[in-house]
């Protein structure tokens, strides 16, 4: 067999056993897809999906740009070793194309320096083209070195906490490359056939070394190379590197518009192995770095998922504030698959649980506007009031839904993963808003907001949040402002500015109203209040420190008045704030212009 | 459901001798700071589920710390965990846990 | 040894520790920030449980210290410690051979719980407005009517985990029980209901308040916390509580809703601590040397306590305490 040595078994074995791995994956999960995710497929293959979602795995899976973004040196660590790879591999099969002819077989140009005929007469170009690649992926693999000593100076201050699995395939990965170095090198020794870096080192090793012992120890290093290289591809489909592939269906899925959702179904396998646990979403959670829970994080939620050990403790605690989902380089729906893991351990709801609901009514008055206070705002009366008196003065007819209790919005529910029993609650609310004939739906809560948009599927019914109406409002001109010079600071609360995209809105208002200056953290950045109904696992006093935190930040702005817009981060910044607190909706009503007509 | 007076076989007594506390210990391991609960109420009156049903979410606790058990299930069913009540504790009780844990104890108890 | 001893607060504490003092031979400065002496006690109508007017114990004191020629500084609004002294608001220090912090309490800003309206609905009150209505003569709802229906809660900004303050006023129950009274003497066909959780008579006749509370003027003692309020088209105020002896949510619309505000640590505290190196309990409050023999001793050379600064305390016991902080300075300078 031509180009044949029996070093190249365990190479060989390796991958053969890791593409078998991966296409068996693969082909069974796209399978398992449910039918509205295949015809999702079929239809958008020959869309204009399909090159950009190319383009996406160019950019993303082979240069990391994201990380880039974290890092610069991170993204670079990422892209080196990953897009230095692919070039080497590349280069390497046009190198043995050229040299050994059509018809290479797979090992002869990942092994090429040892198959490689002969001496080239006036160097070879493909050599200091594979040495200058082997010195990028080098570097990369030195900066990973770094990484795990030195975090922080790669932009982390943590890094994640690896299992076993993962831990060979890292080792193997880690002696790959010095490895494939010294081999080359000592062939360079004997065939002289090496780069400038390859070919130096050999030269070096001619100059000082027995011609019998630089045999030897040849043919030890090409079958230390060759096992450290079946080692990581036996590893791989099992460790955090299935990433490196899966990423690339995910990409493409993704651009067909498959996503996760309320249940779980096998596209989230495709997400869940995406993940290359780099833990950037570590340092964005504030359990960690307010209260120093450091293995809950969704790196790690990801991992126990995959390995099926998920515990209630990691599943439950977090916040589902989203810092780390919009950090997420690879774009994992973490909150989503984070509730729908909720889902999967407690949904059987007694079919009659709610129906407690039906035939209750406690909404007043009429209009073709709604207003949906939801619970918590009822304990925030001052929003109430405010409220009252911007419909007023924009002479709107409301509908109350429930300003004298009614049912909860259902997210609550949902988020705590008892999909089907929150869902009863919805159509109760969903009910109840048809019969009262609403055209828009007002609600001074984000978490009732995010619900009423996503899931209720209210036809004929816009949905807006308080900010969004009033600023129409003023837009329109039904109400105005009396301009004045304090100074404000804005919190954006997760459910309405990373959960529904409202981030504009209340600045709008507010530089209507006031100068506005900027936390340290702000919009997509912004920090949890703490207070997020999606945790059920951490108590009040850790509640406190995290709002406390958030607070802090809040008030080093140097505002007179710190302003948000949900009546949970309200509650949280007054415990711990010295300066005034405000809901948006108390500004504008204390701001009210009272016209003379 | 209102309870008529008919039911005369069940011991009216809550006995602390018999009843089983096993759960009840487990609950308060997890949720340790409900043993601060005062009985003010005031979960209770902000409920809002408790103000539409006879739900009262401050005497199935008490009833769970007693060791009874009985009815409890169904009755923390009718919450919809708002968590209004949370809000309003002085205690600073994560009372949403408090919910989710007694339906754990107890679903498999 | 300077006899000169600082005292920083006139309220009834204060003022008693300068009278002990100046008896012993010392020679007491008292800086009261305010225009008057008198501390908190100057807004107060009638004290529990024998409904003495106020009047009746700061005047003898106010005349006390006149009498006795004592230097007071009025509007003199102490910043922070010095090395033997006070530093005043503009820089000025006042210097003695000891100082006794006499600075008192806050009381709860029951803005804070804004569910229960203070502030935002018209007739949420709190015990303080309550006093000065009286003291003014002239208890009314804000509508100017005459209330029929009043609600009293206990525990606004005590045990309250929520606005960090996990410990007990002590003051308030035995307070909400003499309002109650009083509103009733005033108002004899009102209704009067206190929502508490637990009644705690810890004083002298206090206990015996308690039970000719409801037995000579029938108030209605109802256990549980109101968890919300809110305002009616008329401009009363619906509560919400579970009546737990019961054991059903309970609803009412009043006239008027009475918030039985706590007490807080006052807020120069940390500033004192910081600048005396003084510990600030968890509370809120300064902490004493210890709760027994040490109880007016602050652990630092020279500095001394007496009255609320260190815990919420009755006026009997912030006037012991000015007696008895007169004898440990008065020791400590060999007077």
């Amino acid at each position: 067999m031509a180009y044949y040595d029996s070093f190249v078994i365990p190479f060989l074995a390796g991958t053969v056993f890791m593409f078998a791995v991966i296409a068996w994956k693969w082909c069974r999960w796209i399978w398992l897809l449910p039918s509205e995710d295949k015809r999702a497929i079929s239809k958008g293959v020959f869309t204009s999906a399909t090159p950009k979602a190319v383009w996406e795995v160019i950019s993303e899976s082979l240069l990391h740009r994201k990380i880039f973004r974290v890092n610069p040196l991170l993204g670079y660590m990422h892209m080196s070793l990953a897009f230095g790879w692919f070039l080497l591999i590349v280069v390497g099969w046009i190198e043995a194309a050229v040299e050994l002819g059509a018809g290479t077989p797979l090992h002869a140009h990942v092994f090429f320096r040892y198959f490689d005929p002969g001496a080239h007469a006036g160097g070879n170009p493909f050599a200091t083209v594979m040495d200058l690649l082997l010195l990028m992926v080098l570097s990369g693999v030195v900066l990973a070195w770094f990484k795990r000593v030195r975090s922080r100076a790669m932009g982390m201050k943590r890094t994640t906490r690896h299992v076993l699995v993962d831990r060979v395939a890292l080792t193997a990965l880690w002696f790959v490359f010095p490895l494939r170095l010294a081999a080359e090198s000592f062939m360079a020794a004997i065939k002289h056939n090496g780069g400038f870096l390859t070919g130096g080192l050999g030269d070096l090793i001619a100059a000082h070394m027995d011609p019998a012992v630089i045999a030897g120890v040849n043919s030890v290093l090409w079958w230390l190379y060759s096992f450290a290289l079946g080692t990581f591809f036996v590893a791989m489909p099992f460790s955090r590197y299935m990433h490196i592939f899966t990423e690339i269906p995910l990409i493409f899925l993704r651009r067909y518009k498959v996503r996760s959702g309320d249940h779980t179904k096998s596209f989230d396998n495709f997400q869940i192995q995406a993940c290359s646990r780099c833990g950037i979403c570590i340092d964005p959670c504030q359990l960690q770095r307010d209260l120093g829970i450091g293995d809950v994080q969704s790196v790690y939620f990801l991992r126990d998922r995959r390995y099926g050990r998920l515990s209630d403790k990691v599943l439950d605690n977090c916040l589902m504030c989203g810092r780390c989902e919009v950090k997420c380089p690879v774009g994992i729906e973490l909150n989503t698959l984070r509730s729908n893991s909720r889902q999967e351990r407690v949904d059987s709801p007694a079919l009659t649980r709610y129906d407690y609901l039906k035939g209750t009514d406690r909404s007043s008055g009429s209009g073709r506007v709604g207003y949906f206070a939801g619970c918590m705002t009822l304990l925030t009366p001052v929003t109430l009031r405010s409220m009252e008196r911007i419909f007023a003065a924009a002479g709107e007819d409301v509908w109350w839904a429930d300003r004298d209790g009614a049912s909860c919005c259902g997210r609550p529910l949902k988020l705590s993963g008892e999909v089907n029993a929150a869902r009863r609650i919805m159509e109760y609310n969903k009910e109840q808003f048809a019969a009262h004939g609403i055209s828009t739906l007002v609600t001074s809560c984000p978490i009732c907001l995010k619900v009423f948009r996503e899931d209720y599927a209210l036809e004929g019914i816009e949905v807006l949040h308080h900010t969004e109406y009033i600023l129409r409002l003023l837009e329109q001109g039904r109400i105005a402002l009396n301009a004045g010079d304090t100074v404000y600071t804005y919190h954006d609360p997760c459910e309405l500015g990373r959960g529904s995209g409202i981030y504009d809105e209340p600045r709008q208002i507010l530089g209507m109203a006031g100068k506005l200056v900027e936390p340290e953290h702000s919009r997509s950045d912004a920090m949890c209040c703490g207070s997020s109904l999606a945790n059920t696992v951490i108590d009040d006093g850790q509640q406190l420190r995290i709002g406390a935190a958030m607070t802090t930040e809040l008030e080093r702005t140097g505002a007179g008045c710190i302003v948000t817009a949900c009546p949970l981060c309200k509650k949280a910044i007054v415990r711990n704030a010295t300066l005034p607190v405000a809901d948006i909706s108390q500004i504008v009503a204390e701001r009210l212009q009272v016209s003379g007509t | 459901m209102p309870q008529f007076g008919f039911s005369i076989s069940k011991p009216r007594a809550i006995n602390l001798d018999t009843n089983d506390q096993v759960p009840a210990e487990r609950l308060l391991q997890e949720v340790p700071e409900l043993k601060t609960c005062i009985a003010c109420g005031g979960c209770t009156a902000t409920c809002t589920a408790g103000n539409l049903t006879d739900f009262n979410f401050r005497k199935m606790h008490t009833l769970v710390r007693r060791g009874e058990y009985r009815e409890v299930y169904e009755q923390m069913d009718k919450c919809m965990l708002c968590g209004k009540c949370r809000l309003v504790c002085p205690r600073g009780i994560n009372t949403r846990a408090v919910v989710i844990k007694i339906k754990r104890v107890l679903g498999d108890y | 040894m300077d006899k000169r001893v600082v005292i920083i607060g006139g309220g009834v504490a204060g003022m008693q520790a300068a009278l002990a003092l100046k008896e012993r031979g010392a020679e007491p400065v008292i800086l009261e920030k305010e225009e008057r002496l008198g501390g908190k006690l100057r807004d107060w109508h009638r004290l529990f449980p024998t409904f003495t007017p106020a009047a009746e114990v700061l005047e003898p004191l106010r005349e006390g210290i006149a009498r006795a020629g004592i230097e007071v500084r009025t509007g003199a609004e102490v910043e922070c410690l010095s090395e033997g002294g006070a530093v005043l608001r503009g820089g000025e220090c006042i210097e003695g051979g000891a100082t006794v912090i006499c600075s008192g309490f806050d009381v709860f800003d029951a803005r804070i719980k804004e569910e229960y309206g203070y502030g935002i609905y018209d007739n949420v009150f709190t015990t303080v407005d309550v006093e000065r209505m009286f003291n003014e003569g002239r208890v009314a709802t804000a509508q100017g009517g005459v209330p029929q229906r009043i609600a009293f809660l206990h525990c606004v900004g005590s045990r309250d985990e929520k606005v960090g303050a996990h410990h007990c006023s002590k003051v308030c129950c035995i307070t909400g029980v003499k309002q109650a009274i009083e509103m009733k003497e005033m108002f004899p066909s009102a209704e009067i209901y206190n929502f508490y959780m637990d009644i705690r008579m810890f004083g002298p006749g206090y206990e015996e308040l308690y039970r000719r509370a409801q037995l000579e003027y029938n108030i209605n003692f109802v256990r549980g916390r109101i968890s919300e309020a809110s305002q009616t088209i008329d401009g009363r105020v619906q509560i919400k509580a579970e009546d737990t002896l019961v054991g059903r949510p309970l609803k009412m619309t009043v006239d008027m809703l009475v918030l039985i505000v706590g007490m807080k640590g006052g807020s120069r505290n940390v500033a004192f601590a910081g600048s005396g190196g003084l510990t600030v309990a968890d509370n809120g409050f300064m902490q004493p040397q210890d709760s027994f023999l040490g109880n007016v001793s602050s652990g630092r050379k020279g500095i001394f306590y007496a009255g609320t600064v260190t815990a919420p305390k009755n006026i009997g016991e912030s006037l012991n305490e000015g007696v008895a902080v007169a004898a440990r300075v008065a020791s400590y300078l060999g007077l």
